[in-house]
Formats: structure tokens, sequence, C-alpha cells
């Protein structure tokens, strides 16, 4: 376990089952929330991975989505509203061994956490960040989110939304992600199978999950319309390495329903901790002990 | 002789007068001489006023201020825009630049009639000698050379290093530029010998920094190996020192998007069993404070440096204020208990900085370092530190058998549980802002609540007997008591210094522990005293309310308080010391304002 790009890579021979990585503790969550399925999808993306959950730190913000790191085994880091993605870059270079997963909403990672994606992208630092996107503020029963259409009703928007969404998908694919992909509960192998690729991915990587409210929500975003809907990039023959046509569907978000993976740079560039793995490298030399840097303030005429 | 030189230098940006105060105070620090610069600018970033005050001492000096002993004005326009910075008096020796014009006894300086005037052509001289204007400060610092005997060797040295680079014809040039001002002292000699006694300490070169480097320098001798910041102003040093060296120590400075990102990334570090630390100024505290919270509630260590500036807002970004003290103490939201320390010098920064890695590792908390401008930007000698004197302390991680059923939060005796860390086998758990049970799971329940905040409040108890953050000086039994914290402290010294000189029975008690109050330290300090003061940088007195808060302090007992960067006069102090003197004589019952700006 020295390489940063290899989270995968197995500590142990133990295998590990979903349920291995599913705590005790009685989610807040609606009956029927698009939540369940992703703490699922995610368990089993973990089994697969087989990391052990002391070597996994999981970080979120608030909202309904945010809860999920306390529903798994991980070290979990439940923090403050919109700033999961800093404190998760924190943990990351600290400690560039542990596997990073961010949990996020629509509204804590596009509204009030909305500036510090760009930044977390262009940094590239090894880390899967996972946005429940539901297009409504579900926590704090049912207020306009960044994500919920123009003219949608709402019990802040009494006369239909003047505004226009953030599209997560064009934003993040804009900033220069390397790796971009949706999905549904209603599809659970799907996202399952992307976000394990996601945590595999070196570098940064977002996945978009459309996890619908089921008490704020509208009757087209439930999961059974899901099932109607999606489409899936893999069938449609999608080739994730071209990012004109990966930009070309993430305009289509919020008429479209496409599962999987948009994007994936076929040639990652270098991460944020290779960078700082090779400047330890290169300085660790040139430390003084740590009782003789007071030295530095000898002055020289 | 002169045991104890001020000197202020003004001019405009491109005038060189911080690079020569800068070859003087090196030049004084290499023979051993006890110094202190501080800087002074305008708010243009390039071009504007620059002015540097250098006070050059054969024993400890204690803080830059006072009147001037020496005044070098460049132009006069730019030497007056500083006012009360750089005070002059019938006693002060003015030289000044000739090209300005004006006649020695016609020196715009209403009120004052300075004795000993020298017009000098300093540019002239520059260009004569170096071939170039730039040259001002090294003619500059030929004349203080010869007339107040600081460093000539060192000096010359300094100018073939620092030119070195440029050639033999640029380095010759400068070298005459020098020997001009010194010929200029030696054809017009002072009447008075002002020259420096030898240093009392003898001539062992001291180590010569600012504050800001200091906090730097300590933070990696503690152990720090992340840091994540935003650049402010008076602040960003300690970034830029850590960026240089940090890495050599296999750690990592993150320059974030953000102030609130910056001290995340930092919590996030100290998640992940880092020791990690943050800087920043008053509006970036603001920012942070919210994350602040968070650390207090998930118990996670963090040292968090504010070089204070003048506010409310932007307020006066390249000035030193005490007036963040109620921030440091108070910005949460809910009951909430973080430790604030504040240095007293560039010296002093060391140990408070490896003092606050230990209290914030040791208790698991955020610790706020109030530091300020004058400190972190002010030049200082400091005298080897001994680092073998100071204990470095780690965070308590769980044992054994106390990961095998492991509660993040457990409630002991002393209010510290043992902390895991990403990694640690069996050391899982949820670390939240949401209110927890000792296995760290969300709850709404009332009494948990009430037992956590417990366990958060009682776990500082011993930080209050802690009486090694605090110094007192002077009679211990002293009628008059003087309190003074931060920069200004060296102010309160010197009034002390000054009232024991004439007999005065005073005593100074200086905290590096500001928050949470030491009841009984300033209770026990406070006993012989009839009348008392405090002494801040600030226009409310900060430290004087929090303590009348907390402690049941004597009714005489007063602040005199400044706002921000008008400098509080050791002369000043000594006369409100000599008025209580006279008060308790007289035994006069009079209250004035409680605070007196």
């Amino acid at each position: 376990m020295t390489t940063l790009e290899a989270p995968a890579k197995p500590i142990s021979l133990t295998k590990f089952t979903a349920g291995d990585f599913k705590s005790d503790l009685k989610p807040i969550w609606c009956p029927g929330c698009g939540d369940f399925g992703v703490v699922t999808a995610i368990t089993r993306a973990l089994a697969n991975l087989a990391r052990p959950p002391h070597e996994i730190a999981f970080v979120s913000g608030i909202g309904c989505s945010s809860r999920i790191p306390g529903y798994t085994t991980a070290y979990g880091f439940n923090t403050v509203h919109g700033r999961s993605l800093p404190i998760a870059q924190g943990i990351k270079l600290a400690n560039p061994e542990l596997l990073v997963l961010v949990a996020s909403g629509d509204g804590d990672g596009f509204s009030i956490g909305g500036g510090h994606v760009a930044h977390a992208v262009r940094r590239n630092i090894d880390i899967t960040y996972i946005v429940m996107d539901n297009q409504i503020y579900g926590l704090t029963k049912g207020q306009l989110s960044p994500t919920s259409s123009r003219g949608r009703k709402t019990v802040t928007s009494s006369f239909g939304s003047l505004e226009d969404p953030v599209n997560p998908l064009l934003y993040v694919m804009g900033y220069g992600a390397s790796f971009v992909a949706q999905g549904t509960p209603a599809d659970m192998n799907g996202l399952a199978k992307i976000i394990e690729e996601g945590i595999r991915f070196p570098g940064f990587a977002f996945i978009n999950v459309q996890s619908p409210c089921v008490t704020y929500g509208m009757e087209e975003q439930q999961l059974k319309a899901h099932k109607t809907n999606m489409q899936s990039l893999e069938a449609m023959g999608h080739d994730t390495s071209d990012r004109a046509k990966a930009t070309e569907l993430a305009r289509e978000y919020g008429t479209k329903l496409y599962t999987g993976v948009l994007y994936r740079n076929p040639n990652p560039p270098s991460t944020y901790g290779q960078g700082v793995i090779e400047r330890h490298e290169a300085l660790k030399k040139s430390a003084v002990p740590r009782h003789e840097i007071l030295n530095r303030f000898k002055p020289t005429s | 002789m002169s045991e104890d030189l001020i000197i202020g230098i003004a001019g405009s940006g491109g005038d060189g007068v911080i690079s020569a105060g800068e070859s003087l105070i090196t030049a004084a620090a290499l023979e051993g001489y006890h110094c202190v610069m501080t800087k002074s600018f305008g708010s243009q970033i390039r071009g504007g006023e620059a002015s540097c005050r250098l006070r050059l001492a054969t024993r400890p000096v204690l803080n830059p201020n006072g009147p001037l002993d020496v005044a070098v004005a460049l132009n006069w326009e730019d030497f007056r825009r500083f006012g009360s910075e750089l005070p002059v008096e019938a006693a002060t020796i003015v030289i000044y630049e000739s090209n300005t014009g004006v006649a020695p006894d016609q020196l715009p300086l209403p009120g004052v009639k300075p004795a000993v005037v020298f017009s000098v052509p300093i540019t002239a001289m520059a260009a004569e000698h170096a071939g170039t204007n730039k040259a001002k400060n090294i003619v500059i610092a030929g004349l203080l050379a010869g007339w107040f005997g600081i460093g000539r060797e060192s000096m010359l040295a300094g100018i073939r290093k620092k030119f070195a680079k440029k050639g033999a014809t640029v380095v010759e040039g400068n070298v005459r530029a020098f020997q001009a001002g010194l010929d200029f002292t030696a054809a017009n000699p002072l009447k008075e010998d002002r020259k420096l006694a030898a240093p009392q300490s003898g001539g062992q070169a001291k180590l010569l920094t600012d504050g800001n480097d200091m906090c730097a320098a300590a933070a990696i001798f503690a152990g720090c190996t992340f840091f994540g910041g935003y650049p402010i102003t008076p602040s960003t040093e300690i970034m830029q020192f850590l960026d240089r060296e940090i890495w050599k120590y296999g750690g990592t400075v993150l320059q974030a998007e953000d102030e609130i990102a910056g001290i995340g990334a930092v919590v996030g570090a100290s998640f992940a069993g880092k020791k990690a630390m943050t800087a920043t100024s008053g509006p970036g505290m603001s920012l942070k404070t919210e994350i602040l919270g968070l650390a207090s509630l998930a118990e996670l260590p963090l040292v968090c440096v504010n070089v204070q500036r003048g506010g409310p807002s932007t307020g006066m970004p390249t000035k030193a204020e005490q007036s963040d003290l109620f921030q440091a103490a108070f910005s949460a939201h809910g009951d909430c208990l973080r430790p604030v320390l504040a240095p007293t010098s560039v010296a002093d920064i060391f140990g408070v900085t490896v003092e606050a890695f230990n209290l914030a590792e040791y208790y698991q908390t955020p610790v706020i370092v109030l530091s300020d401008q004058e400190i972190a930007q002010r030049k200082e000698t400091v005298d080897p530190i001994d680092t073998s004197k100071f204990q470095i302390i780690e965070r308590r991680h769980p044992s054994g058998p106390e990961l095998a059923n492991y509660s993040r939060f457990k409630l002991t005796e002393s209010g510290i549980s043992p902390i895991s860390h990403p990694g640690m086998v069996g050391g899982n758990y949820l670390c939240a802002g949401i209110e927890h049970n000792e296995q760290g799971r969300p709850t709404a329940s009332g009494e948990m609540h009430a037992r956590m905040n417990e366990k958060r409040f009682n776990k500082f108890n011993p930080l209050k007997n802690r009486r090694d953050l605090f110094t007192i000086e002077g009679d211990p039994e002293a009628p008059i008591g003087m309190v003074s914290w931060g920069s200004v402290a060296g102010v309160a010294r010197e009034a002390l210094r000054l009232a024991q000189a004439e007999g005065l029975q005073v005593k100074l008690l200086v905290p590096r522990l500001l928050y949470p109050v030491a009841e009984t330290v300033y209770q026990d300090f406070f006993a012989s005293v009839q009348r008392g003061l405090f002494i801040e940088q600030s226009y409310q007195a900060q430290l004087y309310r929090i303590v009348r808060m907390n402690v049941d302090l004597p009714a005489q007992v007063k602040a005199f308080a400044k706002s921000g960067s008008n400098p509080i006069l050791p002369s000043e102090v000594l006369k409100r010391l000599r008025e209580m003197v006279v008060s308790i004589q007289g035994n006069q019952q009079q209250q004035p304002e409680a605070v007196e700006n």
C-alpha cells in the first residue's frame, strides 16, 4: 500500500460482504427514500474493493444524504453544511493511503458548498464525490434546491421558481473532471458498478445519483419513473473517452436520465497526491532536525 | 555614549527605507545588540509611503515605541503621514534629504524645534558615488553607522555580499556610497558622542526574525505536518514559511480556495491523525467560525493563529490591534470553550505556539493563538532558544483493550477520551458535528447533550491552574497592579522598569493564557492591589471586560485602552501610575470612567 492510485488493492486476503460495511444505526430517512439504495450500492462496491472499513474515511456535509457515513462501518465524518470536500481533501492529503469517499446532496454540494467543487476537480485529489441529487431540500421539508427546475413550486417558491437550475454534470465536465458518471437506485447493479469504478479511478471522481425524495419529490422523479426513463449509456454504445460527446450528453441533464459513465479520461492526469509524494522524496534530504529549525534565523551579513 | 537608540526612517516606497533598516538591524544583531524593527506602510502595493522604526539597545528592548532619538526623512510629506508613529521631539536628531529644499530651522514639524538637524544631500551622494539614486539606503546606512557606531564592518560585508552577483563595479560603487555616508559624519560630528556602547551580554550574535516566521518555525518544531489556509494580511508569511519548509518533513501546505476550505482541510487532517494548523486575520477568523465549532464538538485538535489587525470588517489590515479577543473567546454558537493564547514578543511566540499545539493535542480542541500585526511583522533579535526545554505532547490514542470495545467520546474522569484515527483497526467511529453519545452515535437526548457539554467544559479545568502561562514582575505585594498582554505587554514592562526606577511600588501581570480566565491567578494578583490598570490596544479593553465577567475585581481596577496603531507609550503609562500613587496617598474616592480611551 504505497501507491496513491490503487485504493482497491487489498491489504489482506479477507473477503468482505456488503454487510461488513453496514452499521447497525437505523437511518432517519423516510420509507422508500432513494438514499437507502445508495447506501446499499456503496456497501456493495466497497465489498468488491475489499478494503477493510478502518481504511476508509467517509465524509459528508449536512442534509438527508449526508447521514450516510453513519450507516456504514467506515470512519465516518458527518461535518458541516457544504464543507465536505475541503475536509475530505485534508484527510486524503494527511494520509494518502486512506480510501476517501464524500457524500453530498444537491443543496450541500451545489448550493452552499458549490464553490468548493471546481477546486476539488482542478486539484485532482484522489477522492470519490457522490452527490445524491433529489432536486429538493428534504431535511428542512421541501424548499427549492439549486437543481430544482425553473417554475417548480415549493414552500419557498410559492409562485414557481424564477431561476434556472444548476447542471451538476455539465459544471463538473466544464471544470475538467476526469471521471463523471450518473446513476439511480432504480438500477442497483449499475449504481454499485459506477461507484466501484469511480473509487478505482485514480483521481477525483464525480458520481451524480438521481436519488428521489419520496416525500417532497415529484412523481416523474420517483424510482418508478426512473425505471422507464433511464437510458444506459453503455447500451447506447457511448464512448466514455469522448469528452465532446460526454459534454453534449451532460447538457441534457433535467430532460434525459442517462446512467453509467459519461466521461472517463483515457489518460488520467497525475494526481495531487502523486505530486506530494514526489516532492517529499525530492526534499526530505534537505530537512534539518526539527529542533534545529531556529538556525534558519541566524543573521548573516 | 548611547545605551538605547530609537531611529525612525521614512520616505517613498522606492527610497530603500526598509532596506536601510534591515541592513542596520542585521549588523547590530550580528554584534550582539538587542534590536526591534517595525515597518509601516501606506496601503499601496507598490510605492506610497514607507517607514521603519528601529530600536537598538545594549540590553533587552521591550517594545519599539517612544519618541525618536534619530529621525531620517527622505521627504517631509511622507514622513509626516506617519504622524504619531514617528514622534519627533526637541531632543531628536533630525537627518533629512537636502533636496527637499527645507531650511534646517524651518522643518515642517509644528510645535517642535529639534536642536540637532543635518541637511544631507543623500540622493546626490548616492548618484555621485554609486552612480544610481537607488543607493540612497546605502548612504543612510553609512550616515547612521558613522554617527551611532553601528556595525561598520558587518555592513560593508553585507554590501559586498548583497551586490556580489551584480559585479565588481556595482559592489565598489555601493561601498563608496557607504564610505561617503561615513565621511559626511566625520566632517560633521555630533557635539555629544551618541555611539552605542558595547552590548551588555557580550558580542554573541543573536537570532533575528519576525513573529510570523517564528510562529511557523515553532509549528515545525512542535511536529505540525499540515497547514491549510488562505492569504490574508498580516498573517500570510506563516503560510509562506511553512510552504518553504514543511514539505521537507513529509508535511503539506494547502493554499485553499477560501478561509473556510483552509480550516476545513485542517480539521480533515486532524481527523486523519496529523498535527494541523491554519493562520489568518480578522475577516478570515469570522469565516472560520463555524468549523471551529465543529472542531470543538468533534473534539479535534487544531491550532488557529489569528494575527490581529484593526477591525471590524476590512478595518486596518496593516496596523496592529488587540480587538479580536472577544471573537476568539466567544465566536461560536452553542456552549463552547476553547483556549486562547497570546504571545508578547517574537521570542515569546515560539513557546506560545508550541504550547498551543500541546494544549490542542492534549485537550483535543481547537486552540487560538492571538498574535498581532506588530509581533508578526516586526523584526526582533532573539537570544538563542534551548529547544530541549520544550516538551512536545501527543494526543492520547486508545490502547489495545480500549479499542476492543471502543467509545470515542467515553465519559472519563478527566473529560479526555482516547482518540483514534482512520487506519487504526477497531477505532472506527462516526465523527460528527451533530451531538453524539459516548460511541459517537447521533443523539437528540437532552440528558446526553448536558453530559457531553459538561465533559467538554470540565476537561479544561486543569488549564486554569497553569500559572506557568502567566508572568508576574515587580513587587509581589505592590498596591498598584498592571495587566497587559500581547505586544503591548512590552510597553507595560518598560513602564514598570521606569516606575521602579522612580521607587514606585508596582507590579505587572502578563497572561499568555487569555481564555478560559484563570480566576485564581487574577484574584491572587489583585489581593494586594488598591489601584489596578489593564493596558490594551483596543477601544473596548477586551481582556479587562472578560476578566471582569469572571473575577470580582476591586472597583479601582480600570483600563487604559487605545484603538489600534495609536502607540501606547511607556511614559503615558508611567504618568497614570504616578497618578495612582497620589490617589492612594490621598485615598481619593473619585471614580473615573472604567475604560479610558
